[in-house]
């Protein structure tokens, strides 16, 4: 089932066009690991896609919802959410971190504790929460971003090189992180240069050459 | 009377509980708290605008706010005065040599202070604070919350700039208030009277008043940076 979709999505800078993709579907159920070179687009694609940049022009669908970006409506953020490659921690705690989305969306307070108690577990942050969260490392903020987004439960994750400038074990961490994130109703689409995603079930790949999509159809193994 | 001797008298006087000297401190504070009350709102509410909306004329605005930074308390004295004198436009409000006056002024001074900073430290915020809470569905006023809040440190520095700014200020306090004891009569203006009557110690006392208040400001101020670097 088709859950987000853009068509006639351009975007350049200066003279320079980046980006330039008739048709992009993303279904539920799946997720897509977005390649492509340095400087290929693929921040600027999930940039977008959130709603923190607005392409020149293009169309959208969300379901059966059409949307644009003038301005990116507010409904689409409850859905969607991105996560940049090195996630910004707001200079709080990680439980008001992690709570930041459900306060935004007026969850309230005993509905929150609740929900922001499931994240830390799932994403096993139990023992940093009196850690001050710039202390945090790079797997560790990761990790903070993750369940931030993870308690929004939103529809659609964009995720900015997630694994970038992990160790080992960090990384599997964050694969089984993304993993566990993605059910039949979501989407996930992961930015990557690496194999890191290989690991990842229900892949599908997204290239970006010269600003076009090479969308192969069939999940890669 | 030696130097020596009217530093001895001016600490006998600091320690004496001298309600005169102590009225004068009082005043002092409590027109400069006042003032702050009402700019820090409003400085760095212009601020946060000025660095979010993008407006015909911004740039001209913010360059304008910049000079006002150094613009010598005596000529904003001199603007209030004509405002405030029974020829001018607020005339029949009476307000002139009160305080009142006094913290309009200081008000006054404090603001494109205010402003110029929080302006800055909004401007030097990590874009990713802002983007982080649009894409996480912040409304327009949380998101302006959550910025204020990301950069209090550097906040906290401009409040306190601005008070070590008008505490000690003198040119706009003498003119609009006039100087009446016990009831303009703040510290600058009180030491710059004392002195010119030859009254020393009530000087040097008054002097290390405003010493002590200055010092813990910028002493803040100074911390207040350092935090907002880290
Ligand atoms: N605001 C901007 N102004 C001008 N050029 C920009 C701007 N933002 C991005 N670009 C350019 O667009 C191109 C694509 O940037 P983008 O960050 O999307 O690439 P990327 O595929 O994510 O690269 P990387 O693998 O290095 O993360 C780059 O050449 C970049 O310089
Ligand atoms: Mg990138």
């Amino acid at each position: 089932m088709k859950l987000l979709a853009v068509t006639a999505l351009s975007k350049s800078f200066r003279e320079r066009r980046l980006l330039a993709i008739d048709e992009l579907s993303l279904s539920a159920g799946e997720r897509y690991v977005l390649t492509g070179e340095n400087g290929s687009g693929k921040s600027t694609l999930l940039r977008i896609l959130a709603g923190i940049d607005a392409p020149d022009s293009g169309v959208g669908h969300f379901g059966k919802r059409r949307f644009d970006w003038s301005p990116y409506p507010d409904w689409l953020r409850q859905e969607v959410i991105y996560v940049h490659q090195q996630p910004y921690l707001f200079h709080t705690s990680v439980v008001e971190n992690i709570a930041y989305g459900l306060r935004a969306r007026g969850v309230e307070a005993g509905e929150r504790e609740r929900l922001v108690a499931a994240a830390i577990a799932w994403a096993r942050l139990g023992h940093l929460l009196r850690t001050p969260p710039q202390k945090l490392s790079g797997g560790e903020r990761q990790r903070v971003a993750l369940a931030r987004a993870w308690v929004l439960a939103p529809k659609v994750l964009l995720l900015d090189e997630p694994t970038a400038n992990l160790d080992a074990e960090s990384r599997q961490q964050t694969i089984d992180l993304v993993q566990a994130f993605c059910g039949p109703e979501t989407t996930a689409v992961i930015a990557c240069h690496d194999r890191d995603m290989i690991a990842l079930a229900n892949r599908r790949r997204l290239h970006l050459v010269d600003g076009l999509i090479q969308q192969n159809s069939t999940p890669t193994l | 009377m030696g130097f020596l001797d009217a530093t001895y008298a001016a600490l006998r006087l600091l320690f004496s509980a001298d309600p005169e000297l102590w009225t004068i401190v009082g005043v002092s504070l409590s027109v400069t708290l006042r003032a702050m009350l009402i700019a820090m709102p409003v400085g760095v509410g212009c601020g946060y605008l000025l660095a979010t909306l993008r407006f015909p004329g911004r740039r001209a605005l913010i360059v304008v706010i910049q000079g006002l930074l150094a613009s010598p308390t005596v000529v904003v004295g001199l603007m209030l005065y004509l405002l405030l004198s029974r020829q001018g436009v607020f005339g029949q409000l009476n307000l002139l040599f009160t305080q009142t006056a006094m913290v309009i002024g200081q008000v006054l001074i404090a603001l494109p202070v205010l402003i110029a900073f929080s302006l800055a430290a909004i401007q030097g915020a990590d874009p990713r604070a802002r983007e982080t809470a649009v894409a996480l569905g912040a409304s327009a006023t949380r998101v302006g919350w959550t910025m204020l809040v990301e950069v209090r440190f550097a906040l906290l520095a401009a409040v306190c700039n601005a008070f070590g700014r008008i505490v000690s200020e003198i040119g706009c306090s003498l003119m609009v208030g006039g100087n009446i004891a016990g009831v303009t009569r703040n510290i600058p203006t009180a030491i710059a009277l004392e002195t010119s009557k030859g009254d020393f110690a009530q000087g040097i006392a008054l002097g290390i008043v405003l010493l002590v208040v200055a010092l813990g400001v910028n002493s803040a101020f100074a911390f207040f940076q350092g935090e907002s670097r880290r």
